[in-house]
């Protein structure tokens, strides 16, 4: 079944799961047998129901193209991907054509020149001769095909002069120049079919045909820079990249994107020492080819407010600059004068810290005698460890991957806003919401997501009501036939009073439904994190023990932690802050450490699927920062304590010892079934609380201090601080 | 030393790698299966990280006080000798 995108709009208030029964010609089908064609004179055996121009690129014949994309519905409207087809009267779209077996193409013939020809010139008549002040300018479509089979003179003699077209104002990022449209309408379907902004469209016919929001709007979707990318001449450009610089200026480094968990994989595009944008890299296994705004468009963050030199706060609580040596002597005669021992030594790992680092300063802490490991979880909760635990790899992993969710046939959101944590995911669901008859139902703080979802409430007790099956309803019914069903935890429900909670109901539930949710040939039983360093802080065990959790320190170690809630660290404490901003983390220290960025530093990161991925350096850091690991190692030298490792590739064989998957880039290494299911285990052993009304009984309580963490309680204490039990 | 009580403070953390699939990781993973939920209920708050890669050389690695690291090779071993291979890890 397939929801066509004009008749199934999202219902962004009403509850429903709007379904319209109806079919359209570009549906995905079931692959098929292959069939076998020629295509120049060469055979190729493509897969049934391909498109023509699929088979031309198959058999090596580039087919010039403005309106076909091999991810979007096909329009067929630009006309410049003609070939000539053996018995066809007329030159052929090969995007809009089916390949067939037997069909003899030929792609390159007077007779195929000529008809692109004459769509170049219909083109051209009446697009403006503004390359030299285009942005588009070296990687316009348009432009490399015209050299090819555009005309050089012309015979555009209209009175009326050409065509004009009123820009339109679609927000901050992207900029129009609706003259240069060439109305291929990838922008539409990309608007409609992906974004899910419906908004977008065409108004007018023929030469009067105009490409906007049919009202002044902005274009409100946290894709919309990817239409950009997909316009193919220079109508639709970036406005924070405008008349900064020539595609043949840049320097591009493949990396990977770190402001959500997806792992996006990037093109960091450089010109000397600045960041001038960031591209979108396709891997279908993670982004297809999108990425978000946020990713796109964060870069211009890196040239403002960095640390470039090591900062000592002095007497009068004002930050001086110092050179490394003394600065790291001033972190030494600082843990000296504190006197922390222990678990007293605390460090603080925030939400841009990778990998090797976390790796370097673990092996540091634990060598002081600490095991006080904290992240910046919300609240108090990274001062103690998660509760879904990070024994099993698939308790805070999306196990399901993130191309498996395509495959899910009803996915139950839980306290997640994937649009918000991961809005390249987002789109997968709404691709799969679209072609599929896929069902969602959400628990938690109603959202506008892109697609129909039902929502079955707000908190944990609706949650237990549906794992209970008290729901009735359309999507209770189609979850209960799932085949594949899908459930997905946000990972704030780590930061929320209920967490505890709500994994322990899910994992029971998933337990009493046996083979449906995890089974061999599939786990869906998700977490979704959103912020890039927290899988690998689970990874390598990055979290304090119980014990650490109720120390006061008195030497604490930020490492990227802008998200510290400042009165949670105490005064008197000692404070060092490494990372690349002077923001909230850096105003609490009193030594600052300056460090690399993400485009700065070549370092591993993990996604949430667990993927490990190699992001890159594309420029240097600025001033005196220095690789964030070096810097750690650095420091365990002036402190005294001894590394096993000197080089990158101790590090990393270090991190091969502690996970070999986290240098396994690229691939993805799953957990086995024996093993999810002993991690689910762990979830549910906390029999005492897992659910809402016993976690708020003191009884409950105290049955868990006594029978899980094999606390004493006196008998007095059950009656004398029923308040404290639970506070 | 057995499993079935809690192990002395000084230990941090238990690490294990092993393959998914493996044959040289079968007597490992027996012993996930069969150890794991006893360790966890004598020792609720040890971190005993399972690390699964395939075709990885089933370990496991302890982690005493001051960040010392012990570890065995416990590839192609039967579960019962895994067994007593992590106790004497872990008692040493
Ligand atoms: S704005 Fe660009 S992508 Fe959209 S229809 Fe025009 S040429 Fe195509
Ligand atoms: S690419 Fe075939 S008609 Fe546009």
């Amino acid at each position: 079944m397939l929801r066509i995108v004009a008749s199934a709009s999202r219902p962004s208030s009403v509850s429903l799961l709007s379904v319209a029964h109806r079919r359209n010609l570009s549906s995905t089908s079931a692959r098929q047998a292959d069939i076998t064609l020629t295509v120049d004179g060469k055979e190729v055996t493509v897969p049934q129901g391909s498109a023509l121009i699929q088979a031309c690129e198959a058999a090596g014949s580039p087919i010039p193209r403005f309106c076909y994309h091999d991810r979007l519905a096909i329009a067929g409207n630009c006309r410049m991907c003609l070939v000539e087809v053996a018995r066809s009267p007329k030159p052929v779209a090969s995007c809009a054509a089916p390949a067939m077996p037997g069909a003899v193409v030929f792609t390159n013939t007077p007779l195929v020149h000529e008809a692109r020809e004459g769509v170049m010139e219909f083109l051209l008549s009446n697009h403006p001769l503004d390359c030299p002040i285009c942005d588009q300018g070296g990687e316009c479509d348009l432009q490399d095909q015209s050299i090819r089979y555009g005309s050089d003179r012309t015979r555009f003699h209209e009175i009326a002069g050409k065509r004009a077209v009123s820009n339109k104002d679609l927000g901050p990022i992207v900029k129009t120049s609706m003259n240069r449209c060439i109305q291929c309408t990838r922008c539409v379907r990309f608007a409609n079919e992906v974004a899910g902004v419906e908004d977008l469209g065409t108004t007018g016919r023929g030469n009067d045909l105009q490409i906007g929001m049919y009202v002044e709007k902005m274009m409100d979707s946290e894709l919309s820079g990817n239409v950009i990318d997909l316009c193919p001449v220079g109508a639709l450009t970036s406005k924070p990249y405008a008349m900064q610089a020539r595609p043949w200026e840049l320097k591009t480094t493949e990396s990977v994107d770190v402001l959500d968990a997806l792992g996006s994989n990037i093109r960091v595009d450089s010109r000397g020492v600045q960041v001038m944008r960031v591209q979108p890299r396709t891997n279908d296994n993670v982004n297809e080819e999108w990425i978000s705004d946020k990713t796109r468009y964060a870069y211009d963050g890196l040239r403002f407010q960095r640390l470039t030199t090591p900062l000592i706060k002095g007497p009068d609580n004002r930050f001086v600059t110092a050179s490394w040596p003394d600065a790291l002597a001033a972190i030494a005669a600082g843990l000296n004068q504190t006197g922390a021992k222990g678990n007293e030594i605390k460090a603080i790992a925030g939400h841009l810290a990778d990998t090797e680092t976390l790796v370097v300063l673990k092996d540091l802490i634990n060598r002081l005698g600490s095991d006080n490991l904290a992240s910046d979880l919300e609240g108090k909760y990274g001062n103690a460890p998660p509760v879904h635990g990070i024994d099993v790899r698939s308790n805070y992993s999306f196990n399901s991957t993130i191309a498996g969710v395509e495959s899910a046939d009803a996915i139950l959101l839980v306290g997640t806003n994937p649009r918000h944590e991961a809005a390249v995911l987002n789109s997968r669901i709404r691709k799969s919401w679209l072609h599929t008859d896929l069902v969602v139902g959400m628990v938690g703080t109603r959202a506008d997501t892109t697609y129909g979802f039902e929502h079955l409430g707000e908190d944990a007790k609706a949650l237990e009501k549906f794992l209970s099956g008290k729901v009735k309803g359309e999507f209770a019914e189609r979850w209960a036939q799932a085949k594949r069903p899908l459930i997905m935890v946000g990972s704030s429900m780590a930061e929320h009073a209920d967490g505890e909670a709500v994994f322990g109901m899910l994992a029971r539930y998933v337990a009493a439904t046996g083979e449906r949710i995890v089974r061999e040939d599939w786990n869906g039983f998700n977490v979704l994190q959103r912020v890039a360093s927290r899988p690998a802080l689970y990874e390598t065990g990055f979290v304090p023990s119980r014990a650490a959790t109720s120390t006061t320190p008195k030497f604490i170690f930020l490492l990227n932690a802008d998200e510290v809630d400042p009165a949670s660290i105490p005064a008197d404490a000692f404070v060092v802050y490494q990372g690349h901003h002077g923001d909230r983390g850096a105003a609490l220290a009193d030594v600052c450490l300056p460090g690399c960025a993400y485009t700065e530093k070549s370092s591993t990161w993990v996604n949430t699927e667990g993927r490990s991925q190699l992001g890159r350096a594309a420029v240097p850091p600025p001033g005196a920062a220095r690789e964030d690991w070096k810097i750690v190692r650095a420091l365990s030298e002036v402190l005294g304590v001894d590394l096993p490792y000197e080089d990158l590739v101790g590090v990393r064989d270090r991190m091969w010892a502690i996970s070999p998957s986290l240098v396994r880039w690229d691939g993805l290494e799953g957990t086995s079934l024996e093993v999810a299911k002993a991690g689910l285990g762990s979830l549910m052993s906390n029999f005492y609380q897992t659910d809402v009304v016993s976690r708020a009984s003191v009884t409950m309580a105290q049955c868990t201090r006594a029978f899980v963490t094999r606390e004493k309680t006196s008998l007095e204490g059950l009656g004398k601080e029923p308040l404290q039990a639970h506070a | 030393m057995s499993f079935s009580k809690a192990f002395s403070p000084a230990l941090r953390e238990i690490r294990i790698l092993c393959s998914q699939t493996g044959a040289a990781s079968a007597g490992t993973r027996q012993f996930i299966t069969s150890k794991y939920p006893a360790i966890k209920q004598h020792n609720p708050d040890l971190p005993v990280l399972i690390r699964e890669a395939s075709g990885t050389p089933a370990r496991v690695f302890a982690r005493f006080e001051m960040g010392v690291e012990k570890h065995v090779e416990l590839d192609n071993l039967s579960a019962k000798d895994v067994e007593s291979k992590v106790v004497t890890l872990l008692g040493s």
